[in-house]
C-alpha cells in the first residue's frame, strides 16, 4: 500500500461525500466519560481499608482486609482483627489481586460455535446465554430425566446451585472433586468410626507428640493450621513424618518413617497391635468410650512389626520406636486425620485405622488430641430439599460404594455417561471445578463430555475443562461477591475462649459482566420452571440472612471490621456417650472388612517408579496456575528422583524430561530432575497442578508436567468409590528415550 | 454533524475509530458502517485495504459473526488464549496483568483534564476509552491530547498494534490497527 495521502492533508480535503452516511449515525452519541472540574484529591488519594474479605485461593478461607486505592484493589492482607490467621496470609493469598486482574479471566457469557475441546469463542449476551443453557437443560430433563444431567461443581460459590440442581431439578449425579478425589473417604471412616467427620482438627499447638501420614505441611500450607502445627513444635511436641520423601516436614521430624507407598495401614495396623500387646493402650478410655474391642484386637494381631516392616520396606525397630514414642505422649497426641486422602484405592480403612490409633491412644477431647472446636451457630440458607426417591441413584443401583460421601462417585457417572447404562446421562454443568485436572484418566472425562446433548461451565478462569463448554460463563471471584460465611475459634485452645463470625464481602465491584452464583443459578432457575422454589433473591440477601440466624447483619459486621467476635466455649472433654467403634458390624455386613485391613496395592514394575504428588506451597494445585506471581515463584513442578538412581541413568540435577507412564501414555509437557537422596527408588514425586493445555492461559500453558494426563490407571475406594490416584508407574523420558529407573 | 458537506476534523476521527473498537454489535456494525469505513478508506487512498475488507465481506456468510468471533479471540478470552487484551497495562510498565500503575495515571489525566469515567469501576485503560478521550480533549485542549498521545497511547499502542497484526485473523482488524496508528502516530 502507499500512502498517497498524508494525515494533514486528509484532514484538509477529506469531505467523504461518497459515503453518503453521515458520520454520525455510524458512531454512537454516546462515550465514556462524564466532564466535571478536577478536584485535587486531597488527603482521600490514599488507600483505604476495605475489611470483610475471604480468601479463597484455597479452602482454608482465611480473613482478609483489602487496600483499596481508587477503586483499585492494590494489596491484601489478613485481616488484623482476625483470631485464626491474624495478619498472615501466604504467597497464594496475597497474589489473590493477580487473579483478580488477570487478562486471562473470563469476563463475558461465551457460546462455543466451534466444537467441544476445539473451541471458538463468540461473545454473547447474558439473556442469550442464559435462554440458551435453560433450554439446553430443560430438554435433557424432559427427554432423559433430571438424572440425565450431571454436575460437577467445587469451591464456596458451587453450593448454591449444586442444590438446585440436587434439590430442586432433583438429579443425583452430583460430584465434587473435594469429596470423590480428596478428602471424602477420610470424612466417612472417622464418620464410621467416631460418627462424626474429623475436618483437620487436631490439637498440635498443644500436642506432645504429632504423627504425620504423609502430610507435607510448610509444603502443604493453610494458615492457621500451619500456625497450630508450629505452635506445637515450638513447645516441644515430637515429631513423627511418615512419608517416602524427605518433605519439609519431614526435615522436621524427630523420626521421619521412609515407608513404602501404599502400605501405611499395615504400619497403623503394627503399632496398634504392638500397644494392645503391651498393654500401652489407654485401657480406660477403651472401656469407656470403645466398642469391638475383642474383634479388633483379633482382627490385628497378626499385625507383628517384622510383618509390617517387611511390607512397609522400614526397620520393625523403627516401628517400635514410633509406638513408643506415641504411647509417651499419649493421650497428648495428635494423629492427624490428613485431608486429601484419595491415595491408593485402599483408603478407607488406612483412615479407619487413623481413627482407631486416635482411640486407642485415648487421644480424644484432650489437650493435644483429636478435639472439634466449638464455634458458634450461623444457618445456611439454600434450595429446599425435594422428595426425590433414590429411583435413579446410581450407587443405589450399583449396589456399591455403601460408605461414599454424599453425592455419586464420579467413576460411575463417567461410566453412565459412555455407556448408557443403566441411563444416559446428556446433560452436564460444571462449576468451578476443573475435572480434566482433577479426576483420572481425562480421557475418559473428554468422552463422557463428547457425548453429551450439552455442557455448560461456570469459571473465573478458562481452565482446561471449559475447552468442552457449548456455554462458558464467567463468574465474580471472591474478591468481589458476596458469600461465604467464616466461623470459627481462636485457633490456639490455650488462649482464651473466642468464637468468631465473618462473611464475604466484596473488597472491590466486579468488572465485566461477570456475576454471582445466586444470580447465575436464580435466572436459571426461572427459564427451567423453578421460579417458585428460588429461596433468595441476591447473594446479599442470602448472607444477610445467614447473618440473621446468628442476631447479626452485613451493617454490624462492617461495623465489626468484618469480624464479629463472642465468648468462647471450652472444647475439651468428651462426652459420655461418644461411642468409638474399633469393630464397625455395619461395615462386614455390607462386605467389607468390620476390622482395619491391610489390603496391598499393585507392585511397581521393573523399570518404573511409582508416580506420587503432592503440593506446592505457592499454588492451589492447578487453580492459580497462570497466576503471574505464583508462576515465577515456582514456574515448573521438579520431579525428585533418587540421587543413586539418577546417576545409573546418567541424568544430573536440572536435567530437562518428561514422562511416560506404564500404559504408555506420554506428559504432554516437561519439567527438570531434582536428584536428592531424600526420596526412596521406587517413588518419584512432583507438585500437582501443572501443565494445563488449555491455550486460554497466557502463562500458566505447557509449565511443567502435567501429572494428572499420566494418571490413568483407575483404583476405586471399595467402601467409597473415591479415586485412588498414587497406582500409576512412570518412567521418566530424556532426549526423546524412556529411562529405565532402576529398582 | 453533517460530513457529507465539510471535512472530516481529528475528533470526529477519533470517535469513529474509538466505535471501531467496540464489541461488533449490529447496532453500530451494519452496512452504514462500513460503507462509511470504505468512503474512509477511499479517501485516503488506501485502496488495498478497502478491497481486503470487501472480499472479507462478499465470501463470509455470516460478516458480523465472523467479527465477533474475531474480537472475543482477540480481546476477550479465545484460542490461543486471550491474544491481544486491549489495555495499556498489559504491555506498558507492568507486569502484563491488568490495572497496572499506567491505569492509574491514565485515569488521574483524564481527570486532571476535567473528564471522569461514567463508569467509576471500570478499566481505565481500554483503548476504546483513550479514543474517546482524545476525541474530546483534541477539541479543547491540542497540546494535552498530544501529551497524551506521546506519554500515555503510543508507548502502549505501538506493541498492540503489532500483536494484533501479528494475531489477526480477520482483515477487519488489521485495517483499524493500520488507521489508529495512522491518526495518532507523530506526522513527519
Ligand atoms: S492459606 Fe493462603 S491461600 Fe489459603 S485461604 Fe489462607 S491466605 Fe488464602
Amino acid at each position: 500500500m502507499s500512502l498517497k495521502v498524508t494525515r494533514r492533508k486528509f484532514l484538509q480535503t477529506a469531505s467523504l461525500a461518497a459515503a453518503s452516511v453521515p458520520l454520525a449515525k455510524v458512531v454512537s452519541a454516546e462515550n465514556g466519560f462524564v466532564r466535571k472540574p478536577f478536584t485535587p484529591p486531597g488527603s482521600s488519594a490514599g488507600t483505604t481499608t476495605v475489611t470483610g474479605g475471604i480468601c479463597e485461593m484455597c479452602f482454608w478461607r482465611c480473613q482478609l482486609v483489602g487496600k483499596v486505592r481508587d477503586k483499585k484493589l492494590v494489596k491484601l492482607e489478613g485481616n488484623p482483627k482476625s483470631i485464626d490467621n491474624g495478619t498472615a496470609i501466604c504467597a497464594r493469598g496475597n497474589a489473590g489481586i493477580k487473579l483478580l486482574y488477570d487478562p486471562d479471566r473470563l469476563k463475558y457469557p461465551m457460546k462455543n460455535v466451534g466444537e467441544r475441546g476445539n473451541p471458538k469463542w463468540k461473545r454473547i449476551s447474558w439473556e442469550e446465554a442464559l435462554d440458551e443453557c435453560a433450554a439446553k437443560l430443560k430438554a435433557v430433563e424432559e427427554k432423559y430425566g433430571p438424572h440425565g444431567i450431571a454436575m460437577f461443581p467445587h469451591g464456596a460459590s458451587a453450593k448454591y446451585p449444586m442444590h438446585f440442581f440436587e434439590r430442586a431439578v432433583g438429579t443425583h449425579n452430583v460430584s465434587e472433586a473435594s469429596f470423590f478425589q480428596c478428602r471424602g473417604i477420610r470424612d466417612t471412616a472417622y464418620v464410621s468410626t467416631f460418627n462424626t467427620a474429623p475436618g483437620e482438627h487436631v490439637d498440635m499447638a498443644n500436642a506432645k507428640a504429632i504423627l504425620l501420614i504423609g502430610c507435607h505441611f510448610g509444603e502443604n500450607v493453610h494458615v492457621s493450621h500451619l500456625k497450630r502445627y508450629l505452635k506445637g513444635l515450638e513447645n516441644g511436641a515430637k515429631l513423627v513424618v511418615v512419608d517416602p520423601r524427605y518433605s519439609a516436614s519431614a526435615a522436621k521430624s524427630d523420626i521421619w518413617v521412609q515407608i513404602k507407598p501404599g502400605t501405611d495401614t499395615a504400619f497403623l495396623l503394627a503399632i496398634m497391635n504392638y500397644l494392645i500387646e503391651n498393654n500401652k493402650y489407654d485401657k480406660k478410655f477403651v472401656a469407656a468410650h470403645c466398642d469391638g474391642f475383642e474383634e479388633f484386637q483379633k482382627g490385628i494381631s497378626h499385625a507383628s512389626l517384622d510383618w509390617a516392616a517387611q511390607i512397609c520396606d522400614i526397620p520393625a525397630s523403627q516401628i517400635k520406636e514410633v509406638a513408643e514414642l506415641l504411647a509417651a505422649n499419649a493421650p497428648n497426641v495428635s494423629i492427624h486425620p490428613g485431608r486429601h486422602v484419595s491415595w491408593h484405592g485402599n483408603d478407607f480403612q488406612r483412615l479407619r485405622a487413623h481413627a482407631c490409633l486416635t482411640a486407642l491412644l485415648g487421644a480424644i477431647g484432650v489437650k493435644g488430641g483429636f478435639v472439634k472446636p466449638k464455634g458458634p451457630k450461623v444457618k445456611g440458607i439454600s434450595w429446599a430439599k425435594g422428595h426425590h426417591d433414590g429411583a435413579h441413584n446410581l450407587k443405589e443401583m450399583a449396589d456399591k460404594y455403601h460408605f461414599a460421601p454424599p453425592g455419586t462417585p464420579t467413576e460411575l457417572i463417567r461410566d453412565a455417561c459412555i455407556t448408557g447404562k443403566p441411563y444416559p446421562i446428556k446433560g452436564c454443568v460444571i462449576w468451578g471445578q476443573n475435572p480434566m485436572q482433577t479426576i483420572p484418566k481425562p480421557q475418559k472425562t473428554v468422552e463422557a463430555l463428547k457425548q453429551m446433548d450439552f455442557v455448560m461451565c461456570v469459571d473465573v478462569m478458562p481452565t482446561d475443562i471449559t475447552m468442552y463448554a457449548d456455554i462458558l460463563l464467567p463468574e465474580a471471584s471472591y474478591l468481589e461477591r458476596y458469600d461465604y460465611i467464616k466461623k470459627g475459634t481462636q485457633w490456639n485452645f490455650a488462649d482464651k475462649h473466642e468464637q468468631f463470625i465473618s462473611a464475604r464481602m466484596p473488597l472491590v465491584e466486579a468488572m465485566f459482566e461477570r456475576k454471582d452464583e445466586v444470580w447465575i443459578t436464580n435466572e436459571l432457575a426461572k427459564r427451567m420452571g423453578h421460579a417458585d422454589k428460588i429461596p433468595v433473591n441476591s447473594l446479599e440477601e442470602k448472607v444477610e440472612k445467614e447473618l440473621a440466624s446468628a442476631g447479626l447483619s452485613i451493617a454490624q459486621l462492617k461495623k465489626e471490621d468484618g469480624i464479629h467476635i463472642q465468648p468462647g466455649k471450652d472444647p475439651y472433654g468428651v462426652s459420655e456417650d461418644f461411642e468409638v467403634l474399633l469393630y464397625n458390624e455395619d461395615i462386614e455386613d455390607s462386605g467389607y472388612p468390620g476390622v482395619p485391613t491391610y489390603i496391598p496395592v499393585e507392585e511397581v514394575p521393573k523399570g518404573f517408579a511409582r508416580l506420587v504428588y503432592g503440593r506446592s506451597p505457592v499454588h492451589t494445585f492447578n487453580r492459580s496456575q497462570n497466576n503471574v506471581w505464583l508462576y515465577n515463584a515456582m514456574p515448573v513442578n521438579p520431579v525428585w528422583l533418587n540421587d543413586e538412581s539418577a546417576n545409573k541413568m546418567g541424568l544430573k540435577d536440572g536435567d530437562e524430561v518428561s514422562m511416560v507412564n506404564s500404559e504408555g501414555v506420554k506428559s504432554t509437557f516437561t519439567s527438570v530432575v531434582k536428584v536428592t537422596p531424600g526420596i526412596r527408588k521406587d517413588t518419584v514425586y512432583m507438585a500437582h497442578g501443572y501443565g494445563s493445555k488449555n491455550p486460554m492461559l497466557t502463562v500458566g500453558k505447557g509449565a511443567g508436567i502435567d501429572d494428572q494426563a499420566l494418571i490413568t490407571k483407575i483404583a476405586i475406594d471399595p467402601e467409597t468409590g473415591c479415586s485412588g490416584m498414587r497406582n500409576n508407574f512412570v518412567k521418566l523420558v530424556k532426549s526423546g528415550k524412556a529411562l529405565d529407573i532402576p529398582a | 454533524m453533517d460530513s457529507e458537506n465539510h471535512s472530516i476534523t481529528l475528533p470526529e476521527i477519533y470517535r469513529f475509530l474509538a466505535q471501531s473498537m467496540h464489541y461488533p454489535d449490529p447496532e453500530w456494525m451494519n452496512a452504514d458502517f462500513i460503507q462509511f469505513l470504505n468512503a474512509f478508506l477511499q479517501e485516503l487512498h488506501w485502496t488495498d485495504e478497502a478491497d481486503t475488507l470487501n472480499t472479507a465481506l462478499k465470501s463470509s456468510d455470516n460478516f458480523l459473526e465472523d467479527i465477533q468471533i474475531e474480537h472475543t479471540r482477540l480481546f476477550i478470552n479465545a484460542v490461543p488464549h486471550v491474544a491481544a487484551p486491549p489495555y495499556a497495562s498489559v504491555y506498558f510498565k507492568g507486569d502484563g496483568t491488568l490495572y497496572g500503575n499506567i491505569a492509574e495515571k491514565t485515569k488521574q489525566f483524564y481527570r486532571e483534564k476535567g473528564f471522569y469515567l461514567s463508569k467509576e469501576d471500570d478499566l481505565p485503560d481500554h483503548i476504546v476509552y483513550e479514543l474517546e478521550f482524545l476525541a474530546l480533549l483534541e477539541n479543547t485542549d491540542k497540546t494535552g491530547a498530544q501529551e497524551f498521545l506521546e506519554d500515555l497511547f503510543r508507548p502502549w499502542f505501538t506493541l498492540f498494534y503489532s500483536k494484533v497484526t501479528k494475531e489477526a485473523r480477520h482483515p477487519y482488524y488489521r485495517v483499524m490497527m493500520k488507521l489508529i496508528d495512522f491518526f495518532t502516530r507523530e506526522e513527519l
